[in-house]
C-alpha cells in the first residue's frame, strides 16, 4: 500500500534539504512571451488563445499577472522547486504588489502546480489552490476534457483573486505572510556623494556657460526615468515574488 | 618648503582614499548585514505560521484518531519547544549556538508533523473530511514556503559571509568586531533525504 502522505512530507524535507544546501540551482526556463505557453500540445489551439486573450484583458482590467504554463516535464527537481524559481526568474506580479499567480502543468509528469506571488496569498490561499486543483482541474483532465480544466481553473483562479470565490468554511487561514523588501534607498556611500558634487558642479559650470544645452540634458536626464511603459500584446514581468504559496496535484 | 607641501598633499589624498574604502565597505556590509536581517524576519514567519497551523491540526485528528494519543503529545509536545524559544531576536544568524537550537527544535516538530501525517493514512474518513483536506494543504504549503525562505535565507546569508571575508573589507568587518559576525546556514535535518518509515 502507497502511502502518498508520508511520501509527499518526505519530499518537502527533502525539498528543504536541498534548497538549503543551495545546490538545486536548477534551470529555469526563458520568461514567457504569452500569457499561455503551451510546449507540450496540451491545449488546442483555439483554447490556447482564447485563454491568452482572456488573461491579457485580465491584466489590462485589473493589473494582476496570472499565467499558465504547461510543458512536458518540471526535469529532476522536485516540481516546488522548478516552479518558484521560475516564478523568480520571470518575475510575475508587479512590483511592490507581487500580485502574479502561475498555473504550471507538466504533462509527462501528470502533474500541476499553482504558484501564488506574496501579494495575492490573501485571496488564494493554499486551501483555495488545493481545491480548484482537486476539484475543478484534476477530475476535467481524467475525464480528458484538457481545455476545460484549463478554463474552468482559470475562471476559479480569478473568481478567488476578486473574492468571488466558492470559499466555504474556511479554516483558520494563517495571515499572507508578506516579504519585506530590501530599503531600495541606501544612504550614499562617500565615494558616489563626492562623484554627485563633481557632477552638480560641472552642472552649475555648463548652466552658466550654456544654459540652453545644460536644460536639454536636464530634461533628458529626467525623462530618461519613465518610458518603460507596457508595450501591448506580449507578456512581461513586473517584478513580482512569490514564497512558495499555492498548492501542487497531480492526476 | 615645496617638498614639504607636495608631501602634505600626498598624505591627504592617502588619507581620503583610506576613509572612501572603509566607508564604503561598512556601508556594503550594513545593507547586506539588512538583507539577512530581514530574510531571517521571513523565516521566522513562516515558521511561526507553520506553529500556529499545529493546534487546529491536532484539534481535527483528534475528533476521529483519539487513540493515537503518543503521536498527539509528540507533536504537542514539539510545538511547545518551538513556542518556548519565544523572541529569538535578530542576534540568532550570527550566534551558531542559538541558530542550531532554533533549527533543532523546528526540525523536531517537522518530524512530530511527519509522523503524525503517517498516521493519519489509517483513516480514510478523516482525510476525505473538507476541513482535513484544507489543512493538509495549509501544511504542505507552509512547508515548501519554509524551504523556501530557508533557501533565501542561505542565499542572502551567503553573499554577506563572502562580502565580509573578502579584501579589503574583512578589515573593516574586524576593527568593528562583533557588529559584522560570520552569519550561519541552514543544514540539512539529519537523515531528512531518507523517507520516514511506515510501520504495518
Amino acid at each position: 500500500m502507497i502511502r502518498p502522505l508520508a511520501k509527499s512530507l518526505a519530499r518537502w524535507l527533502f525539498a528543504g534539504l536541498t534548497l538549503a544546501a543551495g545546490q538545486a540551482r536548477a534551470e529555469t526556463p526563458p520568461a514567457p512571451a504569452r500569457w499561455v505557453t503551451d510546449s507540450a500540445a496540451f491545449l488546442s489551439e483555439g483554447a490556447r488563445q482564447e485563454f491568452d486573450l482572456r488573461l491579457e484583458t485580465y491584466e489590462r482590467q485589473r493589473g494582476h499577472q496570472v499565467l499558465v504554463w504547461i510543458s512536458r516535464t518540471a526535469g529532476v527537481v522536485p516540481l516546488e522547486d522548478f516552479t518558484v524559481r521560475s516564478f523568480a526568474a520571470w518575475k510575475v506580479g508587479r512590483k511592490g504588489l507581487d500580485d502574479g499567480l502561475v498555473l504550471f502543468v507538466f504533462a509527462d509528469d501528470r502533474k500541476l502546480r499553482v504558484e501564488v506571488g506574496y501579494g495575492l496569498e490573501g485571496q488564494v490561499p493554499d486551501a483555495i489552490a488545493s481545491r480548484i486543483i482537486q476539484e475543478t482541474i484534476v477530475p476535467r483532465i481524467q475525464t480528458g476534457d484538457r481545455d476545460g480544466a484549463i478554463r474552468s481553473g482559470i475562471a476559479e483562479l480569478i473568481a478567488a483573486i476578486e473574492g468571488r470565490g466558492a470559499a466555504p468554511e474556511r479554516v483558520a487561514l494563517p495571515p499572507p505572510t508578506r516579504s519585506p523588501r530590501e530599503e531600495s534607498a541606501r544612504p550614499l556611500s562617500l565615494g558616489q556623494m563626492v562623484v554627485l558634487g563633481f557632477a552638480v558642479i560641472a552642472f552649475l559650470i555648463l548652466f552658466a556657460t550654456n544654459p540652453a544645452l545644460a536644460v536639454y540634458l536636464l530634461m533628458r536626464a529626467l525623462s530618461g526615468g519613465r518610458g518603460g511603459g507596457r508595450g501591448g500584446g506580449s507578456y512581461s514581468g513586473g517584478d513580482g515574488r512569490s514564497g512558495g504559496g499555492g498548492a501542487s496535484g497531480s492526476w | 618648503m615645496k617638498e614639504w607641501g607636495v608631501g602634505c598633499g600626498v598624505i591627504v589624498i592617502v588619507l581620503l582614499g583610506f576613509g572612501l574604502a572603509v566607508a564604503s565597505g561598512y556601508n556594503s556590509l550594513v545593507g547586506l548585514d539588512q538583507a539577512v536581517q530581514a530574510q531571517w524576519g521571513q523565516v521566522e514567519n513562516v515558521y511561526q505560521r507553520r506553529a500556529d497551523l499545529v493546534p487546529n491540526l491536532v484539534e481535527t485528528v483528534k475528533g476521529a484518531a483519539a487513540f493515537e494519543k503518543d503521536t498527539f503529545t509528540a507533536v504537542t509536545e514539539a510545538r511547545s519547544r518551538v513556542g518556548q524559544m519565544g523572541a529569538s531576536g535578530p542576534s540568532v544568524p550570527s550566534d551558531p549556538a542559538a541558530f542550531a537550537k532554533f533549527q533543532q527544535a523546528q526540525d523536531g516538530l517537522s518530524s512530530a508533523l511527519s509522523r503524525l501525517m503517517v498516521v493519519v493514512e489509517k483513516y480514510p474518513d478523516l482525510k476525505a473530511t473538507a476541513n482535513f483536506r484544507d489543512l493538509q494543504a495549509q501544511l504542505e504549503g507552509t512547508e515548501n514556503r519554509v524551504s523556501v525562505e530557508r533557501m533565501r535565507f542561505n542565499e542572502t546569508a551567503q553573499a554577506f559571509n563572502t562580502k565580509r571575508q573578502s579584501f579589503p573589507t574583512i578589515l573593516i568587518a574586524g576593527f568593528f568586531g562583533d557588529r559584522f559576525k560570520e552569519k550561519v546556514y541552514f543544514k540539512a535535518q539529519a537523515g531528512a533525504e531518507t523517507a520516514p518509515k511506515v510501520k504495518f
